[in-house]
């Protein structure tokens, strides 16, 4: 007769064997390891909670110390490789797969370690794409996450950061896996229930708070008056143009000089209540200028940022936050919001080639997706109109019905010609086609695919690739706005000219701004300080950014 | 004392010109009055370093430091101003030389004032030598015209901060205006991280940075005289305060100030971090001072810093 419970019963083992090292559900930091020795077992799926903000770090070292003759072979299932911890456990040999989505502080030693061989790669995903597999055919047998707080029933209070908590929960403890949580405390009433105890098995005490990263703080004193113009050309060649309303940004500091062109910029065009009201986004300590002036209506967040809890607790007409007065994030939730309801995604990256892919690839690091190639790529199962989608999809389009005809999400590159280092934006062929050839990768890591880009900005001017009617113009399109790089300089001179009289390329003086303009005194905020005074004293910037 | 509540900032208001942003040129044209400023040897003479080249790199035609003469608040002055935006505003040959011959010319006009606008992260690597020489001719150039009795007046809140031989130059001027943002020292937190480890000093904690080197601090222990605000009149109004405060050097007031800082070692020697120096100096909420806003700090300051007792 079939046995139809064999997972239950198996997890029910697994219980049994970590009660040993448990006073009900709560189990001492010291014994995290053994913990996890024998609760994990030879070949599991396991998910280390980790992104490009929070980390379960306890639970990560503990992980990597187990004896490997115990655990091995283990199929890591997770958002993100940051800590070193993370490759540490492929350096012993307790884990042999790996799918993920994001590696940014890790992108170098991935890379070696991909080379050499330790790592058997499945695939780099996005996070909502690897959130999806968790239910099908990647759903973890253990999932170790972190929380602020817990109490003995293990009910779980993730706070700000609750981030890929609530997903990594449902499809492990659902599907008959085991969910240890590490918290920074133990407390006898959790301020809000974010994770329904019934749903932990193990709670482990770490006694400290887990790491989280402060990755969305891009410092104001930092941004250049190229990037400022390039701000200035977006905000005025394209969020006016098509009245964007809903976005999400990337963290560059091109899209950091637009939020604190907003106030000053944006208010002089009129643009106030046009644009840029509702956000995906994490909470940017760039965008308080623009939300104290009143441009902004409100955000939903991926995770939080660091020294903006007391901000955002404030601002709770804008920010998603529960009972307790806290931000509620949810990065499952706020990377749908970004695909479907959201009509332009604006970023930065490192490379694109004449077609117009993107990548931050580069031969010897892999930084991983994380959101954005999600955020930035058209949802083709999107069916309500707003005025941006529809415009957008009559000038890929113009000649289809107009009932009959789907508009485009907004996906825009933006960056300097010769970027950080002066290295070129534009190439001929990207890093990451040598990479998937080195490594034997059916697919190039590839960031944001050409047929999903519709705009690529610099500070030479806008191209529109929606308005591109072939192969040949949409390469000029792209030559004519790569300045003095080797790709810029190869443009055929008569086909932009023509290009540019048809609106496809536009120079900063086709959108009535003078380059002399671009100046850092337009910034609605120059400092990080600035910013401090901006939210009256409610944001506290983390050590490291603060210059006094 | 109160934590920081201000009003959001005005950007691009022309009487907040930020002293931390604006180039050297700024600084001068908006520090001095009006149209009065007269530079010597300026871009139009092209008198670059001859050494970059050497290393394929890009020369500016006034090599970085600005000098000249004009009027503030009335008063002759010569001034000096370094551009940070350019090579760090790092000293060379010709830049050097620059400050040297202008230091040299104060000595023979009696009773002129020098203001000396640093940015600078010291001596340029490229021109090593020369650049080292030029820290030690400008010491020496800069004591000649104070005994001839030249008032020197530093002004020091810019990017670049004021470290390596510009942190040397500092310590040999009349009197010296920081702002929060200046940082004063010799080897910066980069080169003390390298050489001594990051538990000794962690250069990436700009907090920690700032708490160590910058403005507020060295206007505590005494290392700065008068403090100013970020803004471009802030420091004029400083610098005219200055003049006025500087006094004629002497044998005596060289050794007042080295019986300033010995009395300084011995009080604060042991003292691991800023705030303990400063809980010393008897204030109250230490942690608070860091996010202080101006005037509160210049009360402050003015209460509790170190006896000055004719040094310096």
């Amino acid at each position: 007769m079939t046995d139809w419970t064999r997972e239950r019963e198996a997890r029910d083992a697994r219980i049994a064997a970590g009660r040993a090292f448990a006073d009900g559900k709560v189990v001492a930091r010291e014994s995290a390891k053994a913990l996890l020795e024998v609760i994990i077992r030879p070949g599991d799926r396991v998910c280390l909670e980790g992104d490009n903000q929070k980390q379960a770090d306890l639970l990560a070292e503990a992980l990597a110390r187990v004896d490997p003759d115990k655990v091995h072979d283990l199929h890591m299932v997770q958002s993100g490789i940051v800590l070193p911890a993370h490759l540490d456990v492929f350096d012993r040999k307790i884990a042999r797969r790996l799918d993920y989505a994001y590696s940014g502080p890790q992108a170098g030693r991935i890379a070696k370690m991909l080379f050499g061989g330790q790592i058997a790669l499945g695939a780099v995903h996005t996070y909502l794409e690897l959130f999806a597999r968790y239910f099908v055919d990647l759903t973890p047998q253990v999932a170790l996450i972190a929380a602020v707080s817990a109490d003995r029933e293990g009910n779980l209070y993730t706070g700000p950061n609750t981030e890929d908590t609530p997903t990594v929960v449902e499809a492990t403890t659902f599907k008959n896996g085991l969910v240890v949580a590490q918290v920074n405390e133990i407390v006898d009433r959790v301020p809000r229930v974010d994770i329904p105890g019934d749903r932990v098995h193990f709670v482990v005490d770490a006694r400290k708070p887990f790491y989280v990263e402060p990755l969305f703080t891009r410092d104001p004193g930092a941004i250049t008056e190229t990037q400022i113009l390039t701000a200035m050309l977006a905000i005025r060649g394209i969020y006016a143009e098509y009245g964007v309303q809903r976005l999400n940004h990337g963290i560059g500091f091109n899209t950091a000089a637009i939020e604190l062109l907003l106030p000053t910029y944006g208010e002089r065009l009129g643009l106030k209540g046009k644009i840029a009201t509702r956000w995906a986004l994490n909470p940017h300590p760039t965008l308080i200028p623009a939300i104290e002036s009143g441009w902004v209506q409100q955000i939903h967040c991926f995770g939080s940022e660091v020294g903006m809890d007391d901000y955002i607790r404030a601002r709770s007409d804008i920010f998603f936050t529960g009972p307790d007065g806290s931000l509620r994030s949810n990065r499952a939730f706020c990377q749908t919001a970004g695909l479907y309801a959201c009509d332009m995604f604006i970023g930065s990256t490192l490379q694109i080639d004449l077609e117009g892919h993107s990548s931050t690839v580069t031969t010897s690091r892999i930084a991983g997706f994380g959101g954005a190639p999600n955020m930035g790529s058209d949802a083709r199962g999107r069916r309500h109109p707003s005025a941006a989608w529809l415009q957008a999809g009559r000038e890929a389009d113009p000649d289809r019905a107009p009932a009959l005809r789907r508009g485009r999400k907004l996906v825009v590159q933006i960056g300097e010609t010769f970027g950080e280092k002066n290295v070129p934006l534009f190439v001929e062929q990207l890093d990451a086609l040598a990479l998937a050839e080195k490594l034997d990768l059916d697919l190039a890591p590839v960031m944001v695919y050409a047929d999903d880009v519709t705009h690529i900005v610099t500070e030479e001017g806008i191209a529109n690739l929606l308005l591109c009617r072939s192969r040949d113009e949409r390469e000029q399109a792209i030559r004519g706005v790569a300045g003095y790089t080797d790709v810029g300089r190869g443009r055929d001179a008569g086909m932009v000219r023509r290009l540019r009289e048809r609106g496809v390329i536009r120079r900063p003086e086709d959108l009535d701004i003078d380059p002399l303009d671009a100046d850092r005194s337009m910034l609605a905020a120059r400092s990080i300080k600035e910013l401090v005074q901006w939210s009256g004293g409610l944001y506290r910037p983390p050590s490291q950014f603060r210059n006094w | 004392m109160t934590e920081a509540t201000l009003s959001p900032p005005l950007a691009g208001a022309p009487s907040l010109i930020s002293w931390y942003e604006a180039t050297a040129r700024q600084r001068l044209a908006a520090l001095l009055d009006p149209p009065s400023f007269d530079e010597f040897l300026g871009p139009d003479q092209r008198e670059v370093s001859p050494h970059l080249p050497i290393f394929d790199l890009p020369e500016q035609f006034d090599d970085g430091m600005i000098v000249g003469r004009g009027l503030l608040d009335g008063c002759p002055v010569l001034v000096a101003a370094q551009e940070g935006r350019f090579m760090g505003g790092a000293f060379g040959e010709v830049h050097g030389a620059k400050l040297t011959g202008l230091l040299r010319a104060a000595r023979d006009i009696p009773g002129v004032t020098v203001l000396i606008l640093f940015d600078t992260g010291g001596v340029r690597l490229q021109e090593a030598n020369a650049g080292e020489l030029a820290i030690a001719e400008i010491m020496r150039a800069m004591i000649e015209a104070r005994r001839a009795g030249t008032r020197v007046v530093g002004l020091i809140g810019g990017r670049a901060g004021c470290y390596g031989g510009g942190g040397l130059i500092a310590g040999c001027c009349s009197v010296l205006v920081v702002s929060e943002q200046g940082r004063i020292s010799v080897s910066g937190p980069e080169v003390i991280e390298t050489n001594r480890g990051v538990e000794e000093f962690d250069a990436r904690d700009r907090a920690l940075v700032w708490r160590t080197m910058g403005g507020k601090h060295r206007r505590l222990i005494g290392g700065a005289d008068l403090f100013a605000g970020d803004s471009v009149d802030s420091f004029r109004a400083a610098a005219i305060t200055a003049i006025q405060r500087a006094e004629p050097f002497s044998q005596d007031v060289l050794a007042a100030e080295q019986a300033r800082l010995k009395e300084r070692l011995s009080r604060f020697g042991a003292c691991t971090d800023a705030t303990e120096v400063w809980a010393a100096l008897g204030i109250e909420r230490p942690e608070l001072v860091p996010a202080m806003v101006t005037d509160d700090f210049i009360t402050l300051a003015n209460s509790k810093q170190e006896a000055h007792r004719g040094a310096r």
